[in-house]
């Protein structure tokens, strides 16, 4: 069974059509790498997704079930979880608190909840700096501790929304060990990325969006070479590496 | 000494010293300032729940002072039921209004939103204030209503002297406090502090954002309530002055936001270094100039959110944290 469906979504903004019917689908464990130049509305379709707004039309199914007008947090509850491309961690707290919130969606406990967010914050590597103040952390622990509280929540199905933008390479390359890992844990990925190197590499499947239409979709390597996507996105001096 | 001794131990100091007080106070003066002090400081705990943790800024808590100060009383003088039955149903109504009140207003923001709650307590407020009767209800509208001092005794929420009082509001401000503190560490608390600082983000973790304050302002509007029978009780007299009014309503946003907002000790500290201001102000300056202890209030505000934007529970926090550390490490070592 597929785990999302997407069929003829459509999104407006007043009269801008931000998302125009645009069919995806992903397998369980599969990584769906979503590019497209800026504003071409790949944070829209996400939003869509996570119900932050419903749909002009169409309709999306997570695990069979259709999700029209759920609210984030009973699709949270459903195994569904995400990032924000601006990260918003909850500032004044402790990396430990953000956490929790996030490990509260699976247990009623404190205890509990604090002892999953310490094996979460380990798996990240964060938990030496479990007691620091959110809005104390760099850019890339940040972003990283975006990725915790979203894992706390325990999904089946993850949305990163541009998790490597402002990441110095290594620390690129580190949150590509870090997807590929949540992806042998049995996590499905739903990504947006604009680093072509990690998005190349990450990726089972990429479709292409530009206008909120898809114009080209398939495996990396095919992907790179459409014309298409040269012309939109890429640029002529785009080598696949 | 362990940290949780030393928390143990500077609790039960603080509780030994507050409990033995009236022995030493004998003034009933200087009783009633301390027991309005602690009534205060009940009061913006409750305030606490929804005002501090949930991160909105409700003005207009008098409301549930009103509510719960006029239903017990109103209960006892008609119905002849003890202000203790009186004092849950004030609680219950009170949850019913928060709840009608926080459903259209949570939606807003900011300025907006404490500006509707002003609006909803001052609409309340001017009712009462023109309502002699309602049905069988007699409210005596501006006049008020006044208790006669007849029936003394713990059943009937009364006495002669201040010292039980006292004792209430105490036992009253310590259940409040440990409940906060139990909140505040259970998941209500989270989902309140994250929906507060960051709702989209919140959402997104599995947090029904307006559902969490509802439940917070529910709880707040209870325990606001029964502070309005014990003032009821304490002064014998009400009106809507006293008991709906703004001031009322915004001293307590003084005391929170001085103290420290969103956390346990600040509505204590705020209380304790506001409430003298106030009867000062009152005591000495009542006729000459009312409202002086407002304006007071204004300029620590303004010094409070320059130099300690989180109030003033930061430094003592800092304070009581190097005091427990100096005391805790010395621990001696036993080979």
């Amino acid at each position: 069974m597929k785990i999302l469906e997407v069929k003829n979504l459509v999104r407006d903004f007043g009269g801008l059509r931000a998302v125009d019917h645009l069919n995806l689908d992903m397998d369980e464990g599969q990584i769906l790498g979503l590019i497209g130049p800026n504003g071409a509305g790949k944070s829209t379709v996400f939003n869509c997704i996570a119900g932050v707004y419903p749909p002009t039309s169409g309709e999306i199914r997570f695990s069979g079930v259709s999700v029209h007008g759920e609210k984030p947090w009973t699709l949270c509850r459903r195994g569904l979880a995400r990032t924000f491309q601006i990260v918003k961690p909850f500032s004044s707290k402790t990396v430990l608190y953000n956490v929790m919130v996030g490990s509260f969606a699976r247990t009623d406990r404190p205890a509990e909840a604090e002892r999953r967010a310490m094996d979460v914050l380990r798996f990240l590597k964060l938990d030496h700096l479990h007691d620091t103040k959110a809005g104390n952390l760099t850019i890339a622990h940040r972003k990283r501790l975006e990725i915790a509280r979203a894992l706390a929540t325990e999904p089946r199905m993850l949305l990163l929304d541009e998790v490597m933008a402002g990441l110095r390479p290594t620390e690129v390359d580190e949150m590509v060990k870090i997807i590929q890992q949540l992806r042998e844990r049995g996590i499905t990925i739903f990504i947006i990325e604009h680093i072509m190197r990690a998005i190349m590499a990450l990726s089972d499947w990429i479709v292409v969006i530009h206008f909120g239409r898809k114009i080209s979709e398939g495996v990396p390597a095919q992907v790179a070479a459409d014309e298409n996507v040269i012309k939109a996105y890429l640029g002529d001096e785009y080598v696949v590496s | 000494m362990t940290r949780q001794q030393f928390q143990a131990l500077s609790l039960g100091l603080v509780a030994a010293v507050v409990l033995a007080l009236p022995l030493f106070v004998r003034s009933a003066t200087y009783l009633h300032i301390l027991i309005l002090l602690y009534l205060y400081a009940y009061l913006t705990t409750s305030w606490n729940l929804v005002g501090g943790f949930a991160g909105v800024l409700p003005l207009g808590h008098a409301t549930f002072v009103g509510i719960g100060a006029y239903t017990s009383t109103i209960l006892s003088l008609q119905y002849g039921v003890t202000p203790w039955i009186g004092m849950l149903a004030g609680g219950l109504l009170s949850v019913f209004v928060g709840v009608l009140i926080g459903l259209p207003t949570f939606k807003m923001r900011g300025a907006y939103f404490a500006l509707a709650t002003i609006a909803f307590a001052e609409g309340i407020r001017v009712m009462v204030e023109n309502i002699d009767q309602l049905g069988p209800l007699k409210i005596n509208g501006p006049r008020g209503l006044q208790i006669p001092p007849l029936n003394f005794g713990l059943a009937n929420f009364m006495f002669p002297g201040k010292e039980p009082y006292y004792y209430i509001i105490v036992t009253m401000l310590a259940a409040v406090l440990a409940f906060t503190y139990f909140i505040s560490r259970s998941k209500l608390g989270y989902y309140l502090s994250a929906g507060g600082e960051e709702p989209e983000a919140a959402m997104a973790l599995g947090v029904n954002v307006a559902r969490c304050k509802l439940i917070a302002m529910a709880m707040s509007s209870f325990l606001t309530a029964l502070a309005g029978t014990f003032w009821a009780q304490f002064t014998l007299y009400i009106h809507p002055k006293s008991v709906i009014s703004l001031d009322l309503s915004f001293e307590i946003a003084f005391i929170a936001l001085i103290g420290g907002r969103g956390s346990i000790g600040g509505p204590i500290l705020g209380a304790i270094v506001l409430r003298p201001v106030s009867d000062i102000c009152r005591i000495y300056f009542g006729d000459k100039l009312p409202g002086l202890h407002l304006i007071i209030f204004g300029v620590v505000l303004i010094l409070v959110m320059i130099f300690l934007p989180r109030g003033l529970q930061e430094p003592f926090s800092g304070l009581y944290n190097k005091v427990a550390d100096r005391l805790t490490s010395t621990v001696p070592r036993q080979e």
